[in-house]
């Protein structure tokens, strides 16, 4: 420890990082009080990508060991203290111990040499004040506090900026160097602060564990691990990212949402292979769920109160209180998560459920209900209508929830449903919400969301990657199932004919070779698939809509289509289809 | 386990259409099903068992399942017609309520016709409100009212079905068309909107009313607005000048429900379109007055046959007042009450109306010597040296069914007392506190005497003559004649002594006050303000004031004894212990807690929240349960994620989160998961946590999601 602070004080243009400054500047500041003009200079030119730095031997020797780790080039500094992984294991290696940590984190000073992309280089000269090169030989002339100031004004207001403009991933990187100065010259104020308080008496040591205390992960196990997140963070020593525990929500969300909280790693999954549609349900299959039994009991507790909600249920209108005769009291299920579920198709199956000839006349879906009412008055008999998942997404329409808010204070009719997301309640305003008149019961279930949604394709939307692809073969069976017959023959025709030219030509670069647009439409038309180029575009269409085919251009311009599917994938959608 | 279905075998299976008919009766085997759909025909199978008892008995048995079916169907009786007489109370006051603002409605839609001058649309703006919830039933009272007494057509818009000026007109067009005041045509009229008297037209045509209407002439076409705020200006304003233009064709008339005020609804339009209308404004009762009334008739009433406590009376007021809920929550909230009694209490089928004959059995017996309120009741007795009479109760269940009939009458008169009371304390003027608020404190504190009323002997005692007199008249009337609305009755005979002493001290007070006249001073008791006299005295430049007591004539003096004696007595009638401390109140009473407040106010975050933060709760196994703050490998994945997620920031890195995730859940030794398995679980519990609202993509950087809920 104290070597490497005495390599930090008396070479303060080396650039040091935020949190390692920042933490030892207390103990420095009383050794060298003159320092502190040099300290907040380094913190200053961090954001700059170190463009003057020189490694000491100290900080050589002891980056040795984790020498590979500087490739990375990363603008944020507290990736330092992170210690940037070229894999989430080597990641997990380097933060086995404090001490390791502390290795990393001073490193940065091999990155000066290396990495610093050029545009963050300048990016960063634009920002610092043009006064720097006088600012090390005199530094603590007030002109460049001022312009040190003035620096964290125009870096606020860059912020203010971004915010106002909406994110724009490309700006990124001059956000972030923003960020960094606004947030290094808060810290220099704030240690100001703190030695008025006088903590000066506080070893480097005792605040390193401060530090970890004041993480958030207190939890000895998980700790390792989870320490990326909280101390990526560029004040992690003085302010805990994660603010204490105990804050009220609200409280948190500003904590959180404060101009340079959000502050993460830049590590990815680039190195992880993501699931596929098949992998995922075959461990699922064979996964054994931990809590099955515990999951069990709990549905058969709930089974058991059912007993008393018929009573609960709309108010003592007792599911077979008027017409005892089971046949005069019908049940209606509605999925509200599948995704085609529409009020038009509700509306038809109750009146189907009402009198099986009835046909709604087809309209507006508040003229529907209005004859769907009509009928039911004409009619002796009680719907119970189950809906699972009523905050599901395609029920969230206003318009839906006041159809099924009118619906539900019939007299005839008797709603029982479910509902999934903490925030259901706000589908409703106080009118419909009295209209429904509920009556709630907690029941949780712990049972995973098996069919309500399609994990694969969910996560990987929230990662950005792939977004709409239909999965797998599945996926493809799916939509096919519900698209014409020609349709279907025409994506056979297509799968062949990219079987075969893979057989032929093999994969290129990962990608499936193309069949030529000209050739296919030709052998659909022979296959009378389709009768014109409009009709085959139209099921292109489809496809593509889907996701299920690619196309691309090659050199000479020729359109080439293709499946984004491995051969596997390939061929079992091919047998799906013949058969 | 549903989990073990592959999304192949979901696709095929027709329980996962959008809708579709359940029909039970090819009973599948329920084992092999999914959870979810094992769930549903769980539910459906506990129905489908009970009908052929069930049809008879829709409560269940309780003392341990030891209760008779005759008791068992005394107590769904009882709850069947004690509901029913509060419900048409509750209807009677609803229909009462609106009734002016019926007639002034209808009066003024009706007399327009003549005076529709300067062909501008008659419009009666209503004061709503802004609880709108109770808006739907006003509107449903008027429509009714006018097409009854006016003959008129009525269409309801609300915002929500006309969101443009073509939807709107359909709607209006349809409705009048279609009028079931025509009921026995409705068919045919549904299918010739288009032709109109041969002709065809489009359904948003103004001209296919007219047609219609010359077919079957009507002397009004209303219009009603419901939520005019809600309304597009835009649409508003269209609408308005198209009816206008039509006006010498078609009678329109309007009815806007509005929520603010007539200022603001008037600064929403355009001026010129203001000069179109014809406005009137009508008020409407208020819903704090529409609930005052309600608990009046239906929870505070003598006949009420269950007393609602109060616990839960404050609560479903606070939920009233918090959630601006509306007049059918707060009925239902009674309902509710009245349910979770007669479904749980065996006692409560001592309510029924031919109680007296009813014989408990020895079940109820045993267990009414268990009560709280038998043990007060035995330890007071034995304070007044009562001892047989405990001795009967405890031994002789005969002795003990007598006194219960006896001690369920005496709880009557104890309700009649407390209303009285009530009553009285109602007359005193300064009391600021509300109807519903009172009821509630004398429910939970009783009033014993006027020590607990400061307020009120300090101000009877400043009452000028006139002021004492008012108020012991307002207190005899009371006792008197009762009060109607409560149903209480005027207790001529019980009270005649205080009736009696009380009106004799108003004519003392009067004679008095002749007397004082006579002397020419005013009358005054020793606590009246004025009978301090100031002064004001200038004592080597300093003022000197002083208070001196006035001296007092005889009458004011004799006035004092008077006011003294008038507390007194009014202190005596403001004799009424607390709801808890009679004998067998839990026949009458109903005050719980637990399943109003999870039942309508549930608090769907803090449920998900804690199923996320200790699943144990609910499974109820070990594993999960750590002292320590750690986060166990065996949670739920969900509930590991929701963990980490705690402590992320609003931006988060999903590999960094994956890599915490993995190394916690592959910590285990022996259970560990494999990456792939992890990976599995780290899928479906992000996949969830999106679901739950919790996440969202964030495009700020690769791999990045963005916290959406701050729990």
């Amino acid at each position: 420890m104290a070597p490497r602070r005495k390599a930090a004080s008396p070479e303060p243009a080396k650039a040091t990082p935020v949190r390692q400054s920042t933490r030892k500047r207390p103990a420095a500041k009383i050794e060298e009080p003159s320092n502190e003009a040099d300290n907040d200079k380094a913190a200053q030119a961090s954001p700059a990508k170190r463009p003057r730095g020189r490694p000491t031997a100290v900080s050589k020797l002891q980056n040795g060991a984790s020498q590979k780790k500087s490739i990375y080039d990363v603008p944020s500094d507290d990736d330092d203290a992170v210690g940037v992984g070229g894999s989430n294991k080597d990641k997990a290696e380097t933060h086995v111990g404090d001490e390791e940590e502390e290795a990393a984190a001073t490193t940065p000073k091999r990155k000066l040499k290396t990495s610093a992309s050029p545009v963050k280089a300048s990016a960063g000269k634009n920002i610092t004040t043009p006064s720097r090169a006088t600012r090390f030989t005199n530094g603590e002339t007030p002109q460049w506090r001022r312009n040190d100031r003035s620096a964290r004004k125009k870096s606020a207001m860059a912020l203010i900026e971004r915010v106002v403009a909406g994110d724009a991933s490309d700006e990124d990187e001059q956000e972030e160097l923003a960020q960094e100065i606004y947030n290094s010259s808060q810290d220099e104020d704030e240690e100001e602060e703190e030695l008025e308080e006088g903590v000066e008496g506080k070893t480097q040591e005792v605040d390193e564990s401060k530090a970890a205390a004041a993480s958030p992960s207190k939890k000895p196990r998980g700790r390792q691990k989870k320490d990326k997140e909280p101390k990526q963070k560029g004040r992690t020593c003085k302010k805990s990212p994660t603010p204490p525990r105990d804050l009220p929500p609200y409280e948190l969300y500003f904590a959180q949402n404060r101009p340079g909280a959000a502050k993460t790693s830049s590590n990815t999954l680039a190195s992880l292979e993501l699931l596929t549609h098949e992998e995922y349900f075959s461990i699922l299959h064979q996964h054994k769920e931990h809590h099955a039994g515990d999951i069990e009991y709990l549905q058969s507790w709930h089974t058991e109160n059912f007993a008393q909600w018929p009573l609960l249920h709309k108010f003592a209108k007792f599911l077979y209180d008027e017409t005892p005769d089971h046949e005069s009291s019908k049940i209606v299920i509605i999925n509200g998560y599948v995704r085609s579920t529409s009020i038009r198709e509700m509306l038809g199956t109750i009146a189907s459920a009402v009198e099986p000839s009835h046909r709604l006349p087809a309209g507006n879906p508040s003229v529907m209900l209005e004859s769907l009412k009509a009928l039911l008055s004409s009619h002796d008999i009680n719907i119970t209508i189950i809906i699972n998942s009523i905050d599901a997404v395609p029920l969230r329409r206003a318009g839906t929830q006041t159809i099924l808010a009118q619906l539900a204070s019939h007299p005839q009719i008797q709603l029982i449903c479910s509902a999934d997301t903490p925030d259901f309640s706000l589908l409703w305003d106080s009118g419909v919400r009295s209209a429904f008149d509920f009556v709630f019961h907690d029941c949780t279930t712990f049972a995973p969301f098996t069919v309500e949604i399609d994990v694969v394709d969910d996560v990987h939307e929230l990662l950005g990657r792939k977004a709409r692809r239909v999965g797998g073969k599945e996926g493809v069976t799916y939509v096919l199932r519900s698209l014409p017959e020609n349709a279907k023959n025409l994506f056979r025709l297509l799968v062949t004919e990219v079987l075969m030219a893979i057989d032929e030509e093999g994969m290129s670069g990962g990608e499936n070779p193309g069949v030529e647009y000209r050739i296919l439409y030709n052998k659909a038309v022979e296959e009378f698939i389709c009768s014109s180029e409009m009709a085959f575009r139209t099921l292109l269409k489809e496809f593509h809509d889907h996701q299920m085919i690619t196309s691309r251009k090659d050199v000479l311009g020729t359109e080439l289509l293709s499946l984004p599917f491995r051969r596997e994938e390939l061929e079992a959608i091919l047998e799906d289809l013949m058969a | 386990m549903a989990d073990t279905e592959t999304l192949g075998q979901v696709l095929g299976d027709q329980e996962h259409q959008a809708a579709y008919i359940f029909d039970p009766a090819p009973e599948a085997p329920v084992s092999a099903r999914p959870a979810k759909r094992g769930r549903i025909s769980k539910k459906h199978a506990a129905q489908s068992e009970k009908p052929k008892e069930k049809h008879t008995h829709h409560f269940q048995p309780l003392l341990n399942g030891l209760e008779s079916n005759e008791c068992l169907q005394l107590r769904q009786d009882a709850f069947l017609k004690s509901w029913s007489r509060v419900q048409d109370r509750i209807d009677g006051v609803l229909r009462e309520t609106n009734q002016s603002t019926l007639e002034a409605v209808t009066a003024f839609i009706k007399e327009c016709t003549v005076e529709m001058t300067d062909s501008r649309i008659p419009s009666a703006l209503i004061i709503t409100g802004a609880n709108m919830a109770s808006q739907s039933l006003l509107f449903e009272q008027l429509s009714g009212s006018l097409q009854a007494r006016a003959g008129a057509k009525v269409v309801l818009l609300r915002s929500g079905d006309a969101s443009n000026l073509k939807a709107a007109l359909r709607k209006i067009i349809l409705e009048v068309v279609a009028n079931p005041s025509d009921a026995g045509e409705e068919q045919t009229s549904l299918s010739i909107t288009m032709y109109v008297h041969g002709k065809r037209y489009l359904n948003y045509d103004l001209e296919a009313l007219r047609s219609h209407l010359a077919l079957r002439p009507s002397p009004h076409v209303i219009v009603a607005f419901q939520d005019s705020e809600a309304f597009e200006t835009g649409l508003l304003t269209d609408l308005i000048l198209l009816f206008s233009s039509w006006l010498d064709r078609i009678p329109f008339k309007l009815l806007f429900g509005v929520a603010t005020s007539v200022e603001l609804f008037q600064a929403r339009l355009l001026k010129s379109t203001c000069q179109l209308l014809y406005g009137r404004q009508f008020d409407v009762e208020q819903a704090d007055t529409i609930v005052e009334k309600i608990f009046k008739t239906a929870v505070a009433h003598v006949d009420a046959p269950l007393r609602i406590g109060p616990v839960s009376l404050q609560m479903v007021l606070s939920r009233q007042r918090d959630q601006a809920a509306g007049i059918p929550v707060f009925v239902s909230s009674l309902k509710y009450a009245y349910m979770c009694h007669f479904y749980t209490n065996p006692f409560s089928i001592l309510l029924a109306d031919n109680a007296p004959q009813v014989a408990l059995q020895a079940e109820h017996l045993e267990v009414a010597r268990s009560l709280s309120s038998f043990r007060n009741h035995v330890e007071a007795s034995l304070h007044g040296k009562a001892v047989s009479h405990v001795q009967s109760l405890l031994d002789d269940d005969d002795y003990l069914n007598r006194q219960v009939q006896m001690q369920l009458l005496s709880s009557r008169s104890w309700v009649c007392r407390s209303l009285r009371t009530l009553q009285i304390l109602m007359c005193h003027q300064g009391h600021a506190s509300k109807f519903t608020q009172l009821y509630v404190d004398l429910l939970s504190q009783g009033v014993d005497g006027l020590d607990q009323l400061p307020d009120f002997v300090n101000s009877m005692r400043r009452m000028d003559p006139a002021e004492m007199m008012s108020l012991l008249n307002q207190i005899v009337a009371i006792i008197q004649d009762g009060d109607s609305n409560m149903g209480l009755q005027g207790c001529k005979g019980e009270s005649v002594p205080s009736v009696t002493l009380l009106s004799g001290i108003v004519t003392e007070i009067q004679t008095l006050c002749r007397e004082a006249e006579d002397a020419g001073s005013t009358l005054r008791s020793e606590y009246s303000g004025q009978n301090k006299i100031m002064r004001t005295t200038v004592i080597a430049q300093k003022v000197q004031l002083s208070h001196d007591a006035a001296t007092l004539t005889p009458q004011d003096k004799s006035y004092t004894r008077l006011v003294e004696e008038a507390i007194a007595h009014v202190e005596a009638l403001l004799k009424c212990e607390r709801a808890e401390d009679v004998w067998l109140h839990e026949a009458w009473l109903y005050d719980f807690k637990t399943p109003y407040r999870e039942v309508f106010m549930p608090r769907p975050r803090s449920v998900v929240q804690r199923a996320l933060l200790r699943p144990h709760d609910y499974l109820a196994c070990s594993c999960c349960n750590s002292s320590k703050d750690q986060i166990m490998p065996t949670l739920p994945a969900t509930a590991i994620l929701y963990h980490l997620y705690l402590e992320t920031g609003s931006l988060i890195n999903v590999a960094d989160l994956w890599t915490a995730f993995f190394g916690i859940v592959s910590e285990d030794e022996a259970d560990g998961l494999d990456e792939r398995t992890a990976l599995v679980m780290f899928y479906r519990a992000l996949s969830e946590m999106r679901v739950l609202g919790f996440v969202k993509p964030s495009r700020k950087k690769v791999d990045h999601i963005a916290k959406l809920a701050w729990l």
